[in-house]
C-alpha cells in the first residue's frame, strides 16, 4: 500500500511542484552527442519542427486551467499555420501577366491589342478574338472555371461552349428578348432571363424549368455557395430561388421600381443593385429591406460592381450620366474616386479577380488598375489608364473578365470581342474551388461535394466573419444591476424574481402611488421634502399598505380589485370636489329614462 | 520598348500525361481564394455531426442460455474474445465474441446465483456463489462440468478477484479471504478492525498487485495490502457503492459505482474528496469497468441504460438502452476497448460498440482519413450552438427522460432552498459545501 503510494507521487497531478529527486544533468553530455553531431552535418530540420513564433501568452487571464491550455494550444497553432502559409506561396507555379513599359515617357494604354497578342505566347494570343454575330447587342458570362462561355443576344440567340477547345456545347434562337444569362453552379445548367420569365436549360439547351415565379427578369446572379438563383426584373422584385431545392426562397419587394442593374459579392454573398432614382441598395435574403442603402448618383444607375481582389472592399458604380464612382464598403461616406466618362451610351463596369477595372462606354473599354483606383482623390480626375480598346459597335452591353485569364470580353451590337488584359487574371486556381483543366469525373465530384457544403441562406450577412466568431450576450441575462452590484451576467434561472418578471416582460410595473398625486396646484411635480411635508399619514393607509406590498408580485386579481377600488374612491372624491366647486350642485345622474329625450 | 508577358496555364502541367493518370491538382492557399471558408466548414462539421448520429448503431448483438439475470462478467486476459457470463440461475456460460457461440455451459455450476467469477491461469476459471463455495473449472480444450477443485467457505460469498501474477485469488464475503489455489483453506482473512459488513466486492490494483480495495454493505470502502495482511484505510460515504474498478492505467485511481446514481474516480492518496463525480444516472450504478485504455468507462444501472463515460467529463455520457434490455447488473469493456459487453435482468449479453458510429470492418485508408476529418470537425466546431446540440442529444426511453427530469427539478428546488435558507440566516453562519465535499464522511486508517 505505501509502495503504492510511494510510486505513485511519479504520477501526482502537475498543479504541485514536483521535487527533482535526481541533480540536472552534467551538461557536457549532451553537447557531446556524436550521433546529433553526425547528423546534424547533413541534414536539416523539417520546417515543421524548427522553431516557429509561439503565440502571444494572452490567455494568463483565464483561470480555467484546462480552457486556458486549450486557447493557447489553439492560438500557437494557428499562429504556425500562419507562418507556413507564407511558404506555400513558393509553391504557386504560375505568374501574372504584366505590360512593362522602359522609358518616362511611354505609357502602357499606347500598347494595342495587336502589339499584345504578338508579344504574347501563341496559347496567350487565342485570347484575342471577335465573334460576329447578329441579334445583339450580347451579354456574356463565364463559368467559375473560367472555361466555358454562355452568350446572349437580345433577340434571343443562346449559345454555350467552352471557348478553349471551341467546342459548342449548345446553341438555342428563343425567337424572344433574352436580357440575361448565367451559368448555375457549373457549366451543366444555365438560366436565361427571357422575356416574361426566366427559364433554366442544361447542357445541350434542354429546356429544364421554367420559373413562373420570376417575372420580367432584366439581370441574373447565381451564388455558388448558397446554391441561390437571383433574378431582378421591370417589377421591382429581387426573388431568390434554391436550385438545390426548387424552391422559391424569398422575394423582396425593392419599392424603387424597374431594376435593371445587379452584381454579386462575392466574398459575402450580398446582392448590390442599382435603381433608377440613383440609388444602390445591398440585400440579403434575410432581410425585408436593404442591408445598406445609398444615393449613389443624380439620375440611374447603370452598372455596378464589386471588386474581389480585396475581399469586396471596394465597389464601382456607374450612372446614366456617365459618372462613375468607386466606393469603399467599409464606410460609405462619399466615393472613393469618382470620374465622368465622356463618350455617351451608358457605362458597364467589371472588376477583374486582380483588381482592374474595366469601364466600357460608348467608344470603347478603358482598364484601370490597382492601386491608383483604390487611392482616394477629391479632384474629378480619371485615374491613370491602363489599357484601353476602341470598339465601334454601339453599345456595349457587357464586359466579363475570365476567371484565371487575362482575358476580357465584352459584348456589343455586332457581337462579342475579346481582348487580352495582361495582369487582369488570378494566375493561380485552386482545384477544390474551381479548376479550368477538370474531367468529367471531378466536375461530377465536385458537384456532390457543393452540395453537402452548401451554406444555409439565412447565414448571409455583410460580414462573412461572423460565423464561428463569438456570440452576443445570451438575451436572458440583464444588464442590471442587482442588490447594487455591478452589471454582470447572471442567467436567467438565478435573478430575483422581480428582475426575472422584468426581462419576461410580465412584471407589473403600475405605481403605487398614481402620478397626479404628488402634482402641485400648477400641474408640476412636488419636489421629494414637499411630498414628504403633504404625506397625509393614515388615510387609505391599509388598503395602499396592502398594494405596496403586493407589488413586487404578478398582477392577481386581488390586487387588481383592490387597485379598482382606489381608483373608484379617487374619482368619487374628485367629483365632490368638482361638485363643491360648482356651488354645492351635484352633476345631474344619467337615468333610464334619457333615452327618451329629444335631442335639442 | 515594351515587356509584355500574359497569363498562360501549361496544359502539360495541369492535364495527366497520360491516359488513366489521376489529374494533377493545384492548391493557393490565399483566403480569398476560399470565400466562406469559415461557413463551408461549419456546414461540414454540421454534416459530420449528423452523419455521427445517423450511424450511430451500437447495438451488436445479444447473447442468450441464461435463464436468469446475469449477474457478473468476466473477460479472460490474453483473450479478445473470451467471454464469461454467471447468472443468478447458478449457470456459468463462456462466450466466444466474435463467432457468438458457446464454448462452455455448466448450467449448475452453484446452487443459487454466481456471484463471482474471474479467469485464472492457464485457461482455468474461478467462480464463486451464494452457496458457499469456490469452484475451479477447465475451459481450455479439457472443459468437463465437473470443477478441477472445489474450496468451501463458511459463508456466501459475494465476490472474487485473482491476483494478476501469482496463484493467489481474494474472495468478498463477511471478510475479505485470501486464498491459495493449492489450499483448500483461506490463507489469511483481511478485515478492518471495527467491521461488520457484508464486503460486496473485492478487486486487485492492476500495477501493484498486492493492494486491494473493496466494497461494503454498510457504506464503505476499503484499501487492504495482502503483504501487511490488514486493512490500511477505510472511507465510510453517504451511500453504498455496488461496484469498483481500478484504473488500469493510472494505479492510483480507483471507479466506485454509487447507490447514490453516481459514480466516483478517487485518487486513493486523497480519500477525503472524490476527484470526480459522474452524474447522468437516474437509478442506482450497478456496475462498472474501465477501458483498457483507462480513458473511458462503462457502467450499468438500475434505469436499464448503459453509458459510456470519457474519464474526467463528468456529465453527458453516451447512453445505450433498447425496448428489451432490463437492470444491468453487469458490464465490462472488451479487451480492445472496441466492444462493450453487458449482462442484464432479462438474463441477456449484450455485445455494444464502445463508439456508438464506429464502423466495423476493413476501413480503407480515404475513409479513415475522411472518418479523422469529420471527428476533428467535430471537435472545432464543438461549441457552435446547433452543432453541439446535434452532437449532445440522446434519445432517452420515456421512463428515463421522465426520471431524469424529475431529479433535475428536485435537485434545483433544493439548490434554490438551500440559497433561501443561506439568505435568510446570519451571514456567514452557513458556507456552501461542495458538491465533492459531501460524499465522504468520514476516513478511518
Amino acid at each position: 500500500m505505501d509502495s503504492l503510494i510511494a510510486k505513485a507521487d511519479a504520477i501526482q497531478p502537475l498543479g504541485k511542484k514536483r521535487k527533482l529527486s535526481h541533480p540536472k544533468k552534467p551538461k557536457e553530455a549532451s553537447s557531446t552527442d556524436r550521433t546529433l553531431h553526425s547528423v546534424a552535418k547533413h541534414t536539416s530540420v523539417p520546417k515543421s519542427f524548427s522553431k516557429l513564433p509561439e503565440a502571444p501568452a494572452t490567455y494568463n487571464h483565464i483561470a480555467n486551467k484546462k480552457l486556458r491550455a486549450e486557447l493557447n494550444r489553439h492560438t500557437a497553432q494557428a499562429t504556425r499555420a500562419k507562418a507556413l502559409l507564407e511558404d506555400a506561396e513558393m509553391l504557386l507555379a504560375d505568374e501574372a501577366g504584366k505590360i512593362e513599359v522602359e522609358g518616362e515617357m511611354e505609357r502602357t494604354w499606347r500598347v494595342g491589342q495587336d502589339e499584345i497578342a504578338k508579344g504574347a505566347g501563341q496559347e496567350a494570343a487565342r485570347g484575342r478574338r471577335e465573334w460576329k454575330l447578329d441579334g445583339g447587342p450580347y451579354r456574356s458570362r463565364y463559368t467559375r472555371n473560367g472555361r466555358h462561355l454562355a452568350i446572349v443576344g437580345r433577340m434571343g440567340h443562346v449559345a454555350t461552349f467552352d471557348w478553349m477547345t471551341g467546342n459548342l456545347h449548345s446553341e438555342l434562337q428563343l425567337q424572344e428578348t433574352c436580357r440575361d444569362i448565367t451559368f448555375l453552379h457549373d457549366q451543366s445548367h444555365y438560366a436565361v432571363a427571357q422575356k416574361k420569365y426566366v427559364f433554366i436549360y442544361d447542357r445541350d439547351g434542354v429546356e429544364l424549368h421554367c420559373l413562373k415565379a420570376h417575372i420580367e427578369p432584366t439581370r441574373l446572379e447565381f451564388l455558388p455557395y448558397h446554391w441561390l438563383l437571383a433574378s431582378t426584373g421591370n417589377s421591382g422584385y429581387l426573388k431568390y430561388q434554391d436550385t438545390s431545392t426548387g424552391q422559391l426562397l424569398v422575394e423582396h419587394k425593392t419599392k424603387l421600381g424597374a431594376c435593371t442593374t445587379m452584381c454579386q459579392n462575392a466574398h459575402n454573398a450580398v446582392i448590390h443593385l442599382g435603381h433608377q432614382n440613383g440609388c444602390v441598395t445591398l440585400w440579403t435574403p434575410n432581410l425585408p429591406h436593404p442591408a445598406v442603402q445609398l444615393l449613389a448618383h443624380l439620375g440611374p444607375v447603370v452598372s455596378v460592381s464589386v471588386d474581389p481582389s480585396q475581399g469586396g472592399r471596394y465597389m464601382a458604380t456607374a450612372g446614366k450620366d456617365g459618372t462613375v464612382k468607386v466606393w469603399d464598403c467599409r464606410n460609405w461616406k462619399g466615393a472613393v474616386r469618382n470620374w465622368t466618362v465622356r463618350s455617351g451610351g451608358d457605362v458597364e463596369l467589371e472588376w477583374s479577380a486582380r483588381g482592374a477595372l474595366a469601364v466600357a462606354s460608348g467608344g470603347g473599354v478603358n482598364i484601370y488598375t490597382r492601386p491608383s483606383i483604390h487611392t482616394p482623390m477629391h479632384t474629378k480626375t480619371p485615374p491613370p489608364l491602363y489599357l484601353t480598346h476602341p470598339i465601334p459597335h454601339r453599345p456595349l452591353t457587357s464586359v466579363r473578365f475570365a476567371p484565371f485569364q487575362d482575358i476580357l470580353i465584352t459584348g456589343h451590337a455586332a457581337g462579342l470581342s475579346s481582348i487580352i488584359v495582361p495582369g487582369a487574371g488570378e494566375p493561380n486556381f485552386d482545384s477544390s474551388e474551381a479548376d479550368p483543366f477538370e474531367n468529367k469525373k471531378a466536375r461530377r465530384e465536385k458537384e456532390v461535394k457543393a452540395l453537402l457544403d452548401k451554406i444555409q441562406p439565412d447565414m448571409i450577412t455583410l460580414d462573412p466573419e461572423f460565423v464561428g466568431s463569438l456570440a452576443p450576450p445570451s438575451k436572458l441575462t440583464t444588464g442590471t444591476t442587482v442588490d447594487g452590484k455591478p452589471a454582470t451576467e447572471i442567467p436567467f434561472a438565478r435573478l430575483p424574481r422581480m428582475e426575472r418578471l422584468k426581462v419576461s416582460g410580465k412584471a407589473d410595473e403600475t405605481e403605487e402611488n398614481s402620478e397626479e398625486e404628488w402634482l402641485d396646484d400648477n400641474g408640476k411635480k412636488m419636489s421629494r421634502e414637499e411630498r414628504e411635508r403633504r404625506r397625509q399619514r393614515g388615510k387609505g393607509k391599509s388598503l395602499k399598505r396592502y398594494l405596496r406590498k403586493q407589488r413586487k408580485n404578478v398582477i392577481d386579481p386581488t390586487a387588481v380589485a383592490i387597485r379598482k377600488k382606489l381608483e373608484k374612491q379617487r374619482q368619487e372624491k374628485e367629483r365632490a370636489r368638482s361638485a363643491a366647486k360648482n356651488g354645492g350642485q351635484e352633476p345631474r345622474k344619467p337615468s333610464a329614462l334619457d333615452r327618451f329625450k329629444r335631442a335639442s | 520598348m515594351v515587356k509584355i508577358s500574359v497569363l498562360q496555364h501549361a496544359p502539360e502541367a495541369h492535364l495527366p500525361t497520360r491516359p488513366g493518370d489521376p489529374t494533377p491538382t493545384s492548391r493557393n492557399l490565399d483566403p480569398l481564394m476560399h470565400p466562406f471558408a469559415r461557413a463551408r466548414e461549419r456546414t461540414r462539421a454540421l454534416n459530420a455531426a449528423k452523419m455521427d448520429r445517423i450511424f450511430a448503431k451500437p447495438f451488436i448483438d445479444s447473447l442468450e442460455g441464461h435463464i436468469d439475470a446475469v449477474e457478473v462478467l468476466a473477460r479472460q486476459p490474453g483473450s479478445l474474445t473470451t467471454v464469461a457470463s454467471g447468472s443468478w440461475d447458478g449457470g456459468i456460460i463462456l462466450h466466444n465474441l466474435s463467432t457468438r457461440n458457446k464454448l462452455v455451459k455448466l448450467p449448475r455450476a452453484h446452487k443459487g446465483k454466481v456471484s463471482g467469477l474471474c479467469f485464472a491461469e492457464g485457461d482455468r476459471l474461478l467462480s464463486c456463489g451464494v452457496d458457499r463455495n469456490i469452484k475451479l473449472w477447465s475451459t481450455g480444450s479439457n472443459a468437463s462440468d465437473q470443477p478441477l477443485s472445489v474450496f468451501s467457505g463458511k459463508s456466501a460469498f459475494n465476490s472474487i478477484d485473482h491476483h494478476r501474477s501469482d496463484p493467489v485469488f481474494a474472495t468478498a464475503s463477511n471478510l475479505v479471504q485470501i486464498w491459495d489455489e493449492t489450499k483448500s483453506a483461506p490463507i489469511s482473512n483481511l478485515t478492518f478492525p471495527t467491521s461488520t459488513e457484508t464486503i460486496t466486492s473485492v478487486r486487485f490494483n492492476l500495477s501493484e498487485h498486492s493492494v486491494l480495495a473493496s466494497i461494503g454493505s454498510d457504506r464503505t470502502f476499503t484499501l487492504y495490502d495482502i503483504r501487511t495482511g490488514k486493512a490500511e484505510r477505510r472511507v465510510i460515504m453517504q451511500f453504498r457503492s455496488n461496484a469498483l474498478a481500478w484504473s488500469p492505467t493510472f494505479p492510483t485511481t480507483i471507479l466506485l459505482a454509487s447507490e447514490d446514481h453516481n459514480l466516483y474516480t478517487f485518487d486513493i492518496r486523497h480519500l477525503s474528496t472524490p476527484s470526480q463525480i459522474y452524474k447522468a444516472h437516474v437509478a442506482a450504478v450497478m456496475s462498472c469497468d474501465w477501458s483498457p485504455t483507462g480513458l473511458e468507462f462503462v457502467s450499468g444501472g438500475w434505469d436499464r441504460t448503459v453509458r459510456i463515460w470519457k474519464e474526467g467529463q463528468g456529465h453527458s455520457p453516451e447512453v445505450y438502452h433498447t425496448k428489451r434490455m432490463q437492470r444491468v447488473s453487469s458490464s465490462m469493456f472488451s479487451a480492445d476497448a472496441r466492444f462493450v459487453i453487458t449482462g442484464s435482468d432479462d438474463g441477456n449479453v449484450r455485445i455494444w460498440k464502445a463508439k456508438a458510429s464506429d464502423k466495423l470492418g476493413v476501413i480503407t485508408a480515404r475513409e479513415r482519413a475522411s472518418m479523422e476529418y469529420r471527428d476533428s470537425l467535430k471537435d472545432r466546431w464543438k461549441f457552435d450552438t446547433e452543432v453541439n446540440k446535434i452532437a449532445r442529444t440522446r434519445h432517452l426511453p420515456k421512463p428515463v427522460y421522465q426520471a431524469s427530469k424529475l431529479k433535475r427539478t428536485m435537485l434545483e428546488a433544493q439548490r434554490v432552498k438551500e440559497e433561501r435558507r443561506r439568505k435568510h440566516t446570519r451571514a456567514g453562519e452557513t458556507k456552501p459545501k461542495a458538491e465533492r465535499k459531501k460524499v465522504v464522511i468520514v476516513e478511518q486508517t
